[in-house]
């Protein structure tokens, strides 16, 4: 270990690291622009300029190494200055577009200046005009003018997707950020562009003048929409008070998680956030919901089990068929396997999940649920069943999850599973599929729940409700601990479920 | 019945003070009537809505947005500053594109709900491109019902 003294403050360092990165290790933060900790470092925009003690001039942070004995000094006067000096050039040809910008509140430019400049424009001269709305592919806007040719994007698409669309081209003050060959940028990770970029020259399509980033409240989850389970920021709107329905999920953005995926996310977890609202069940429906007189979704845990109480007593456990999915957290797999498998001794427990995708061979995986391997873990049967196989003497059919119409049409379902007497279906999304049924619970998504995955590393992660679910939704794990407590046969052992993490403490 | 000849007090007092303005305002009115120039002049009960006061030219009346010069689409860029501003929370603003690169963002829909709205001119203060002033001296906002109070981008750029 190396050590050296950074304002003041004697820290130790690995050999090799960087100031920058030593002072972050430390809690002092440097300012910079082109610094990403994911790659070698350039040293273009001259932001982290610190003062080291016996050198003459001031060295760029981000690629300097610590040395022992060094003296370090990141806030003294001549630093400052330096800064002040830096961000006049920088902001001589930014565009100062923020109003319209959306990266305003999020950007790095807008937070040196606001720390360390505030100084009003020097320059008579007419800002240069540039390209303001060129298309780069992929949903991706760039805008020349707000550029600071920090090449972040460039190295991105250089060394992490290896695909490398974009370049600098020209030189001097007439660089510009373009595509190579006139190829427009086409990967499945172009989204960590707009992300990465430190100003608001590449802007996304998909987020863009929606809202504005202050608004937005930023909440740790984990991607659910394929088995590599990515950590991300899932970041929603909590909603004009006097505007009802304007509370819903904006982006997702992409948490560094060095496991699993390090700083990136693919577009598949970006962009897919639209399952969240899309044909969302919010109301209990189907007739027999009208029979029996249910109102919320915990009303149906006591018919529900007082229907397995009696087939379970008559023996008769056989005719009730169950399909999971491997949406389920690891909690509500367990507590599913120990209702109905362990409790009413159900043979018969499916787990229907949605069609696999094509992998894209970094991040992305071909199944796409989040918990395929907690499902195997947990014992559950994976193998692909027929609606035929799943109606067959069959009396009550319990559903969770609506993945049965990524497989099967609504029509088919209706016309093999009419013998069937009484079918549940517990789900957030109903497309249809919930005509078939006679009970439809609404329930929560896993971004709303709290709950682990097991992803396609083996690696268990628990997450925490990042948005807030439709009033009458349920999570599911809350209503199979009613329902096992309901059924009665081992009520001792839900007695303690309270939440999710009191089932994760029970658990294997 | 303790406090009845302070009561009485109180009442006395407030009739001499009637009866003080009265004689004051009728001296300085006929001295007027009679050319003799005084320090200042009597009292004189302002016949609204027949004559309304001039309101100064930094009083905050009812907003309006500003056009962009030379044509008759609003200048906000829908920033929403003034909504993030707004102590009251009664600015809601929602932002379109717009197929002139050069300016890009417009409001498509700009609500300021005046049955919220405390006046304080935040909105005016945090504007980054002058699209909102409070100036356009209306004062009579009244209205039979509470939708009326509900300016839309319509109403406003008018």
């Amino acid at each position: 270990m190396v050590s050296l003294v950074i304002n003041g403050q004697r820290i130790s360092a690995a050999p090799g690291t960087t100031i920058l990165e030593a002072a972050r290790e430390a809690g002092i933060e440097i300012p910079h622009l082109c610094y990403h900790p994911a790659f070698p470092p350039v040293g273009t925009c001259r932001l982290c300029a610190v003062e080291i003690e016996g050198l003459p001039k001031l060295e760029p942070a981000c690629s300097t190494n610590v040395k022992e004995g060094m003296v370090v000094r990141t806030e003294s006067p001549r630093v400052v200055e330096a800064r002040r000096n830096v961000l006049e050039l920088l902001l001589a040809e930014h565009a100062m577009d923020c109003p319209i910008c959306d990266k305003a509140g999020e950007c790095r430019l807008q937070d040196t200046y606001q720390a360390y400049s505030l100084a009003p424009g020097v320059y008579a001269e007419d800002k240069t005009r540039r390209g303001k709305k060129i298309a780069l592919g992929g949903g991706l806007l760039l805008d020349r003018e707000r550029c600071v040719l920090c090449t972040r994007c460039v190295r991105f698409l250089e060394s992490v997707t290896k695909t490398s669309e974009l370049g600098v081209f020209e030189r001097g003050d007439r660089s510009e950020i373009g595509c190579v060959e006139g190829r427009l940028v086409d990967n499945n990770y172009s989204g960590c562009l707009a992300e990465i970029c430190p100003v608001g020259a590449i802007t996304d399509s998909d987020f863009r003048f929606k809202t504005r980033a202050w608004f937005l409240e930023a909440r740790e989850t984990i991607c659910p929409l394929c088995g590599r389970g990515c950590a991300v920021f899932l970041e929603s709107h909590p909603g004009f008070p006097r505007v009802p329905g304007t509370a819903k999920a904006y982006r997702v953005r992409s948490r560094r998680d060095e496991r699993v995926n390090g700083h990136w996310i693919c577009n598949v977890g970006r962009y897919g956030y639209g399952y969240l609202e899309k044909s969302r069940c919010r109301e209990l429906a189907g007739p027999l919901a009208k029979t029996l007189n249910l109102k919320a979704a915990t009303d149906v845990v006591a018919p529900l089990a007082a229907e397995l109480r009696a087939l379970k007593y008559k023996g008769r456990q056989t005719r009730v068929a169950v399909v999971l999915s491997d949406w389920l957290t690891n909690e509500e797999l367990f507590l599913a396997g120990a209702v109905f498998r362990r409790d009413l001794e159900i043979g018969r427990c499916h787990l229907v999940g949605p069609r696999d995708g094509s992998p894209d061979g970094m991040l992305l995986t071909a199944e796409r649920s989040p918990n395929r391997a907690g499902a195997k873990a947990l014992g559950f049967n994976t193998e692909e069943t027929t609606l035929e196989a799943l109606a067959r003497d069959t009396d009550l059919l319990i559903v969770f999850g609506p993945f049965l119409q990524d497989r099967f049409r609504p029509a088919d379902i209706a016309s093999a599973w009419a013998g069937v007497k009484t079918k549940v279906l517990f789900t957030p999304r109903d497309e249809g599929l919930g005509a078939a049924f006679d009970l439809v619970v609404p329930t929560v998504w896993p971004a709303e729940k709290d709950g682990s995955f097991t992803n396609c590393q083996g690696l268990i992660r628990s997450f925490s409700p990042a948005l807030a679910p439709p009033p009458s939704a349920v999570p599911e794990w809350r209503l199979l601990t009613a329902l096992g407590r309901a059924v009665g046969l081992n009520p001792s052992f839900y007695i303690p479920f309270r939440s999710a993490g009191d089932v994760r403490r029970a658990m294997p | 019945m303790k406090q009845a000849p302070a009561v009485l007090f109180e009442i006395l007092r407030g009739a001499w003070i009637t009866a003080r303005h009265f004689t004051v305002n009728m001296v300085f009115h006929t001295l007027r009537l009679f050319r003799i120039r005084t320090r200042r002049a009597g009292a004189v009960t302002i016949q609204y809505p027949e004559v309304k006061k001039p309101i100064p030219p930094r009083h905050r009346s009812l907003h309006r947005l500003m056009k962009r010069s030379g044509t008759d689409r609003p200048r906000c860029v829908a920033c929403m500053l003034c909504a993030t501003v707004c102590p009251s929370e009664c600015i809601v603003v929602e932002a379109a594109e717009d197929p002139d690169p050069d300016v890009q963002k417009v409001p498509s829909r700009f609500i300021i709900d005046l049955s919220r709205c405390c006046f304080c001119g935040f909105c005016v203060e945090a504007c980054p491109e002058d699209a909102l002033r409070m100036d356009t001296g209306r004062i009579d906002l009244a209205a039979y019902d509470r939708g009326d109070l509900i300016y839309d981008l319509e109403r406003l750029l008018r």
